[in-house]
């Protein structure tokens, strides 16, 4: 206790007048001032309710009903005292602490009498006073409030704790004085059950905190630590995981209210590094921070956010997560994370408070330093066949950054789903098609993964990190996928310059001149790719976009999840699972070729956002601003391209067999033909596996442009990609 | 790929009327740096797109056509962003704009037409006088003799 005192005393403003806290009989005056251990910091909120403690009411003599009566006369100042010290309130912790390891109190001291000299304003003062008085002496306490009206003695702590005292001191105080011996009460946590931890050191500070979908863990803090510093301190925590590819900075922490319907209408928000960690725990969760509460630790994917689309997904980008397409970066600023769609393999984080379920640490970045996949209960076998041939694509590419899915993107749609289940033309709409199918006679299937050895599954997502992380080398050696490309254009100018682009990528374009053509070209299917013009004559590219979309949708082209929770069902281009047959005029003509929804990336020459708004929700799935960049568009061809690849499983195929003529990084591809992934890809997939197996190509996608971020765009993907092709085409 | 010096060196005085990189992105596409083939053909074909449209325009403010006129605008808006005319575009979607009757940009806006004609008249003229530098410019890339 010396040592504590002697740690103490600096914190006390007035430490003539404090004798130790042991002390049984604490010299008057003294008691109130004592344990002022409060940060300078709180001068500022505590000053504002400076109390008159000078008025100098005879307290000894003050009995208990006196002062219960006290509280009334606070409590007009309480509301604001919480909202205003939200600051001061929390720091108080340190109080308590130093309470918890404080002797017990002593015996009553109302014959001292203190005459409570606490010199009125310091803000200090008060606080001392009401943690002193309270774990020295009841009665002082008593007195105490007496002279500042404050409270009464034990009902009147709770009423203290609002305004002066946390609620977390109040339980200890009266934890306190209702204790016979306190010597036999063990320090620190056991008032406060498991809530808080015991302190070691007055300043120190444990909190939860856990990464998405995973156990929380403590980190020590100090009080005035920042969520900057608690950063830091995660970082050393998560030495491995997270240390060796972030920095502090890249960490964003969430908070998830106790009680969304609180004060605040958010569930969770994210924490800013300036603001005071524990503060913020104090304020979040009045009692302390249990496990489940603990801070969310979110990072971003690495430098660049580069989900490439997913398939479940439906292909609409929430537009806030949308880069800025100032023609300057292709990257936006990093969006917040938020809560994610379990669709999405992502990187970034899960949870929220609404319990969207946890993706079990879906982590590429975890994937790759840990060498852990995270276990999927659906078939892996062939999960792991893409894994296995899809590394001739997305290493090629280097980023698929279309498709952020950040902060609430994953909610909204959800929302969208589930509250509006039509308000978009936008491509989820099939969604509604096919409704029952997830409930029926699909779901069966789900859950027999009995056919699809599981052991397959380890082995292969093995083999996919070492594919990964081994290869470098080959990422470039790929190819454009063989799309094709419908260009929309009315400016003979802009479209003979798409037309030279894609002879430059060396994948198969059309042209249309209008929206009406554009539709009719793409009727002849095959399209993987268009890229649309916003306003075009006849029909302008919006009404084309919808009309395409409406088209996909009556025939049930598409692969779309039922609801971003449950269990998807696809319908597929055959025609299967499709529940209502399209009108004739709408019908299409060969579904075969109608593998998925056909990607839309409008381009509009336009400064307006309400521009690009009005594309994504006609069903685009992207945009580009004129003047179109080449790099992007390449990277817009080549990320969309690959997820058309892969769906289209078959052309994928056949284009894999001209490319299998070049054997080097092929060998890993090739072996497991013998199975047939095409039924996964294509749609025939009705359990949960489709979806799984799509997300971890997905990861893989973006695990492989991880490996290639840093050189995304440079020229020599272009060259050895036309390189790539230009064979291809050759053998072909 | 050693496009860039070509067209950075090749056109040095382009000025802020003309986006660097987005013109040269389109002299990369040509397959011989000296014919500039590719290129040319692009640039000469926008040069008798913008003589048409700007006809375009003008008899569309002799009609007070509004829509024409915001049609017309966007139209070269299109090509002019495509070979990083800045100048150019940014008067062609004010035109659009104003003909659309908002202003310029993009809001709606409660003048009557005879105020968007005078402001898309306005407009025309600076829009003229700015594709004329870069005609001049342009034209002396391509060396070509007309070039004043």
């Amino acid at each position: 206790m010396g040592d504590l005192k002697a740690r103490l005393k600096p914190l006390f403003r007035r430490s003539s007048t404090f004798s130790s806290p042991k002390s049984p009989k604490a010299p008057k005056n003294s008691v109130f001032e004592a344990p002022t251990g409060e940060a300078p910091a709180d001068d500022r909120s505590w000053s504002k309710t400076s109390l008159r403690l000078k008025n100098k009411k005879p307290s000894f003599a003050i009995p208990v009903y006196e002062e219960k009566e006290a509280p009334l006369q606070l409590h007009p100042l309480t509301p604001i005292e919480t909202e205003s010290l939200g600051r001061g309130e929390s720091e108080q912790s340190p109080d308590t602490r130093l309470e918890a390891l404080r002797p017990p109190p002593p015996p009553p001291l109302e014959k001292e009498n203190p005459t409570l000299i606490v010199e009125t304003p310091t803000p200090q003062s008060r606080g001392a006073e009401v943690g002193g008085a309270a774990t020295k002496d009841p009665k002082h306490l008593g007195e105490s409030d007496a002279r500042t009206t404050i409270g009464s003695q034990r009902p009147g702590i709770a009423h203290r704790r609002q305004s002066l005292a946390r609620e977390s001191q109040s339980r200890f105080i009266t934890s306190l004085l209702q204790s016979e011996s306190p010597q036999s009460r063990p320090l620190g946590t056991d008032y406060f059950g498991e809530v808080l931890t015991p302190p070691k050191m007055q300043q120190h500070k444990k909190i939860w905190v856990r990464r998405p979908g995973s156990s929380a863990t403590q980190v020590i803090i100090n009080e005035e630590d920042l969520v900057d510093d608690v950063r830091d301190m995660i970082l050393k925590k998560y030495a491995n995981s997270l240390g060796r590819s972030f920095d502090p900075p890249d960490i964003t922490l969430r908070i998830i209210y106790r009680h969304p319907s609180g004060r605040h209408s958010q569930t969770e928000r994210t924490l800013g590094p300036e603001e005071s960690a524990s503060k913020i725990l104090e304020l979040h969760y009045p009692g302390g921070q249990s496990v489940e509460e603990a801070l969310v630790i979110d990072v971003p994917q690495r430098r660049t956010p580069k989900h490439s689309p997913h398939l479940a997904m439906p292909y609409f980008l929430h537009d806030d997560l949308r880069p800025r397409e100032n023609g300057t970066d292709y990257f936006p600023p990093m969006p917040l994370q938020g809560p994610h769609s379990p669709h999405l393999p992502s990187n970034l984080s899960i949870s929220s408070a609404q319990g969207v379920s946890h993706h079990p640490a879906a982590h590429s970045i975890g994937v790759l330093t840990t060498g852990q996949i995270p276990n999927l209960p659906s078939p892996g076998a062939r999960m792991a066949r893409h894994s296995q041939h899809r590394p001739k694509y997305g290493r090629q590419h280097t980023s698929s950054p279309t498709v952020i899915q950040g902060a609430g993107n994953a909610q909204n749609h959800e929302n969208l789903k589930s509250s509006n289940p039509q308000p978009l033309p936008t491509p989820p709409i099939p969604e509604q098609m096919t409704p029952h199918k997830a409930a029926t006679p699909p779901l069966p299937r789900v859950s027999s993964p009995g056919p699809r050895p599981k052991p397959p599954v380890n082995k292969r997502s093995k083999k996919a990190i070492e594919q990964s992380s081994a290869v470098p080398g080959s990422v470039r050696d790929g190819a454009v996928p063989p799309i094709n490309v419908l260009i929309v254009e009315d400016n003979i100018i802009n479209l003979r310059l798409l037309e030279a682009f894609m002879k430059r990528l060396k994948v198969r374009w059309s042209t249309a001149m209008n929206g009406k053509d554009a539709v009719t070209k793409w009727r002849e299917g095959g399209f993987h790719l268009v890229l649309m013009d916003i306003q075009l004559p006849v029909m302008n590219g919006l009404d084309a976009t919808k009309e395409i979309r409406r088209l996909e949708r009556v025939n049930s082209i598409g692969v779309f999840p039922n609801s971003a929770s449950s269990t998807p069902t696809f319908a597929n281009g055959d025609g299967v699972g499709v529940d209502r047959m399209p009108e004739i005029e709408d019908s299409l003509m060969n579904t075969a070729l109608f593998k998925s929804p056909v990607i839309i990336v409008a381009l509009t020459a336009s400064s307006l956002q309400s521009d690009r708004h009005e594309a994504l929700a006609a069903g685009g799935n992207d945009f580009l601003t004129k003047p179109v960049n080449f790099e992007w568009l390449t990277r817009k061809v080549m990320e969309w391209g690959c997820m058309q690849a892969l769906i289209d499983f078959d052309g994928w195929r056949k284009w894999k067999d001209f490319s299998q003529t070049k054997p080097a990084e092929k060998a890993s591809v090739t072996n497991n033909s013998g199975k047939s992934p095409k039924a996964a890809m294509n749609g025939k997939v009705q359990d949960g596996g489709g979806k799984k197996e799509k997300e971890r190509m997905t990861l893989s996608l973006t695990k492989e442009n991880k490996a290639s971020s840093e050189d995304t765009c440079t020229g020599t993907d272009t060259i050895g990609d036309s390189r790539n092709v230009n064979e291809i085409v050759g053998r072909a | 790929m050693a496009e860039s010096e070509n067209g950075s060196t090749g056109l040095p005085d382009l000025g802020d009327s003309i986006d660097a990189l987005t013109f040269e992105q389109i002299l990369e596409m040509d397959d011989d740096e000296e014919e500039r083939e590719f290129s040319k053909s692009i640039v000469y074909g926008f040069f008798e797109q913008a003589d048409k449209t700007f006809k375009e325009m003008d008899s569309a403010l002799e009609n007070n056509d509004l829509v024409t006129l915001s049609s017309r605008g966007h139209f070269l808006k299109g090509s002019s962003a495509t070979l990083g005319l800045t100048k150019v575009k940014d008067s062609c979607e004010k035109i659009q704009h104003f003909g659309a009757r908002k202003d310029e940009n993009g809001n709606p806006t409660h003048y009557d037409d005879r105020k968007f004609l005078s402001l898309i008249r306005d407009t025309v003229k600076v829009v003229k006088a700015d594709y004329k530098e870069v005609e001049r410019v342009l034209k002396q890339f391509y060396r070509d003799p007309d070039a004043h």
